[in-house]
């Protein structure tokens, strides 16, 4: 074959091609645009009968015919939409409901399913329609190794109370990215009884791996029960679990806390210093302001910052403190403590932050 | 005879050896292109914004928006940036010198009052003349500095940022509100993420109320209708291939979220680079392949961003041909990099494709059409074959176009009106009939510039959205 023959062919293939394409655009937008309008009704008649249903004027029964005439990714979508409007109770007696519906089983068929996107939409599902007999089947998606899936799954957890599946979930925490972590935090929040039960013995495990992340946990929780065990870890070799129980400390004025962060202010990791000084600006105990007013001539610029920062927190003295360190001999300090005096109130609180 | 004869039978032969392997790559990143746009879409209908937005998982951004002349546009940009659906961000604008009153426009449009500097310069920048915050926007931290360049004032909004992710936007860019949230599907699906960047769509002819697009057209004129296939094209499948490859070069300038601590421990922006959002990418994957640190670098086609186009050919020239010179001076300063093991897709892969394919693509075709023209003058060069030859190269020319245009339509579907399709298509046509030869013409004239060492950015003249046109 020459390679004229070779172009002509290839030249003829592209021809074919585009008229292909063309035609494939064409029909898809003319699909479309006729599903958009079958379906659209649909929509609104789901719409209204959840509307309805959820004013007490009409019966779940219409909710659940219109829902069943929409495909089952649409009424998934209307699902999770309604879902934020509609008060627990009332919410847990359409999921019950949904339990015997003929595409909502189909739905949770896919929780086993090969594909994860079919497993992401059972878990979509499950997020705002599970009942007591998914729990076995939530568990497995929140093992998912699909992050669509399993960050989706652990989103039941808003509306089921299930110590399996809450221990589960906290049993993942360690092992996930910083963002899902914060993203399950906020979902085991929930479940607080089980968690801080679970958390309390988690910390206990000091050579644990993940223990740093569970300390991080806990002071997302704020939760006094959990004080104790925090203290307790103030002198752990991982500065990380310090840095965490330095934060974790502010949240709790207890002479305990004050004589751990007296001592996580003179560590060696600034991170931890910088922690330790936020947490008590928060306490704002009069005996560790002379501390506090030492880590404003920390050699980092964080740790001063911090420190600058907890100082007006300490009320009138410790803005005096500052004006005092702005006229001294630590140009470092001197610095840092002009930089503060000349922060309005406004942005001083989104500093605190 | 034999010789000349010899000279352009064998240039024949590199070309069209070129010709196919190139096209070969472009191939093998539509196919790639595919499964990538699938998953892509499917993850974002399944997003649960509601619910992300009440959550406090997602990590706090920074805006960096550098201004330089940019009175037109800003106020009505940064009310947009500050209406954005995220629960943590901040913005932070800076003035580069501007010689109009951009800095004006802002200190009275968000009410601003002087602040005293509360950061360390942790990348050196020209010297600031002041920091200011709003009365009535709390995200808004405005900094007002000498000029220095684009470069610059993103290094100064990096110091004065405080969050762990920045995004770099232009001042004259409109982000879609919910743009922020798409963004970071990445981190909620617990990616090892450097930077990831979101599309950049035409906003010329599109209707702009209150700083948003709120009905997308495809221009009526041709220069930046043709603009808007060429950006579907980096953006859906070039870029989507990449994604697979591992080796995504471009985080567009315009619109990409970056990890700070990262950007913060390259040195920042590099002051005396060209294009600065290609250095950053390359210095980046350098930084972090040499550290051996896991991460990914992807690009994600939901969240948008919408920017103007020029609509001169004038202004294009300009802007392609410094486009063009950045290509240069990256691939030059960084070809260390290239097949260099160490660097993994991206010494292998992404490395030769924007030497050879991309930087060199302007010399080889103009050497094509030189020997082609000069065989068929000597008679040397079959007419026939040679024109089917070029007919061959347009139509490969068309169907990367055309299948940009079934992505979009078969993923977002931004242009809802049948005319904007027709156009789109026609576009998508018309666009390797002159428009293409003429960026050839642009890019060869960046040789020249970089043979003489000339750095010069040229000025963009903006209409400003929703604004008649002034004279450029």
């Amino acid at each position: 074959m020459t390679s004229r023959q070779i172009l002509f062919i290839v030249a003829l293939v592209q021809g074919v091609l585009l008229g292909a394409l063309i035609i494939l655009i064409i029909l898809n937008r003319w699909f479309r645009l006729r599903r958009s309008a079958r379906i659209q009704p649909r929509r609104v008649a789901v719409d209204d009968s959840m509307r309805r249903w959820a004013a007490g004027t009409a019966p779940l029964a219409g909710v659940l015919i219109a829902l069943a005439r929409l495909p089952s990714s649409l009424a998934i979508d209307a699902l999770v939409g309604w879902s934020a409007r509609v008060p627990g109770e009332r919410w847990r007696e359409l999921a019950a409901a949904l339990e015997h519906q003929w595409w909502a089983r189909l739905v949770r068929t896919n929780g086993n399913s090969a594909r994860w996107w079919k497993r992401l939409e059972c878990a979509r599902f499950l997020s705002v329609g599970a009942t007591a007999a998914d729990v076995a089947r939530l568990v497995r998606l929140v093992n998912d190794p699909h992050a669509a899936v399993h960050v989706a799954a652990v989103a039941s957890l808003e509306r089921m109370e299930s110590t399996p599946l809450t221990l589960t979930a906290l049993e993942r925490l360690p092992r996930l990215a910083p963002t899902v972590q914060a993203y399950y935090a906020g979902m085991l929040r929930r479940s607080r009884p089980v968690v801080i039960q679970h958390l309390l013995k988690r910390l206990r495990h000091t050579d644990d791996p993940g223990l740093a992340r569970f300390a991080e946990f806990a002071v997302r929780l704020a939760e006094p029960a959990l004080r104790e065990r925090m203290t307790a870890l103030a002198d752990h070799e991982d500065p990380e679990v310090r840095v965490q129980v330095a934060r974790a400390l502010g949240s709790f004025p207890h002479r305990e806390s004050v004589a751990a962060l007296t001592r996580l202010g003179a560590d060696a990791a600034w991170e931890v210093r910088a922690q330790a000084a936020r947490s008590l600006g928060m306490i704002a105990d009069a005996t560790t302001l002379s501390l506090v007013r030492g880590l404003v001539r920390d050699p980092v610029w964080w740790v001063r910052l911090r420190a600058a920062l907890a100082l007006m927190r300490f009320g009138t003295t410790g803005r005096n403190t500052l004006l005092e360190i702005e006229v001294g001999a630590d140009a470092e300090a001197r610095d840092v403590a002009k930089m503060i005096l000349g922060l309005p109130a406004q942005a001083l609180a989104e500093f605190a932050t | 005879m034999n010789v000349v004869g010899g000279v352009i039978h064998g240039t024949d032969l590199a070309i069209l050896v070129y010709f196919l392997a190139l096209n070969s790559f472009y191939a093998l990143l539509l196919v790639l292109s595919i499964p990538e746009i699938w998953e892509q879409t499917r993850l974002a209908e399944d997003d649960d914004f509601q619910r992300l937005m009440q959550s406090d998982a997602l990590p706090p951004i920074t805006l960096l928006v550098p201004a330089y002349n940019e009175s037109a546009t800003i106020e009505a940009s940064v009310t947009a940036m500050l209406t954005l659906e995220y629960r943590r961000y901040e913005v932070v604008v800076v003035n580069d010198g501007s010689k109009d009153e951009t800095i004006e426009r802002l200190r009275h449009a968000f009410d601003l009052y002087e602040i005293p500097r509360i950061y360390p310069e942790t990348i050196p920048t020209k010297p600031l003349r002041a920091v200011y915050r709003s009365r009535t926007r709390s995200r808004l931290l405005v900094l007002d500095k000498e000029n220095g360049g684009k470069a610059d004032s993103l290094n100064a909004a990096i110091n004065a940022s405080r969050f762990p992710l920045v995004m770099a936007v232009d001042a004259d860019t409109l982000i879609e509100p919910d743009a922020l949230l798409r963004l970071t599907r990445p981190f909620l699906l617990g990616r090892e993420v450097a930077a990831v960047g979101g599309t950049v769509r035409v906003a010329n002819n599109c209707t702009v109320k209150d700083g948003r697009v709120i009905d997308a057209r495809v221009p009526r004129r041709l220069l930046p209708g043709i603009q808007v296939v060429e950006y579907l094209r980096a953006f859906l499948f070039g870029r989507l291939g990449w994604n697979r490859l591992g080796g995504n070069l471009i985080i567009s300038g315009a619109f990409g979220l970056f990890r700070k601590e990262y950007v913060a421990a390259i040195g920042g922006y590099r002051t005396t680079s060209i294009v600065e959002d290609l250095d950053l990418v390359v210095r980046l994957h350098r930084y972090l392949r040499g550290l051996k640190i896991r991460y990914e670098m992807p690009f994600i086609p939901d969240p948008v961003a919408w920017t103007e186009v020029p609509e001169s050919a004038k202004i294009l020239a300009r802007q392609r041909e410094r486009w063009h010179r950045g290509l240069i001076a990256a691939t030059w300063q960084y070809k260390g990099m290239m097949f260099n093991p160490r660097y993994g897709p991206v010494g292998f892969l992404a490395m030769p494709f924007y030497t050879f394919g991309e930087m060199l693509a302007p010399l080889i075709e103009m050497v094509g059409w030189i020997v082609t023209i000069g065989g068929l003058a000597l008679g040397m060069v079959d007419t026939s074959f040679a024109l089917l030859f070029v007919l061959v190269a347009l139509g490969y020319g068309m169907l990367l176009s055309i299948w940009a245009v079934v992505l979009e339509e078969v993923s977002f579907r931004r242009y809802r009106r049948f005319g904007d399709l027709f156009l789109l298509l026609l576009y998508a046509s018309l666009e390797n009939f002159g428009y293409r030869q003429r960026t050839v013409w642009w890019r060869l004239k960046a040789f020249v510039t970089v043979w003489r060492r000339r750095h010069v950015w040229g000025d963009m003249t903006r209409k400003g959205f929703g604004k008649e046109a002034s004279t450029p």
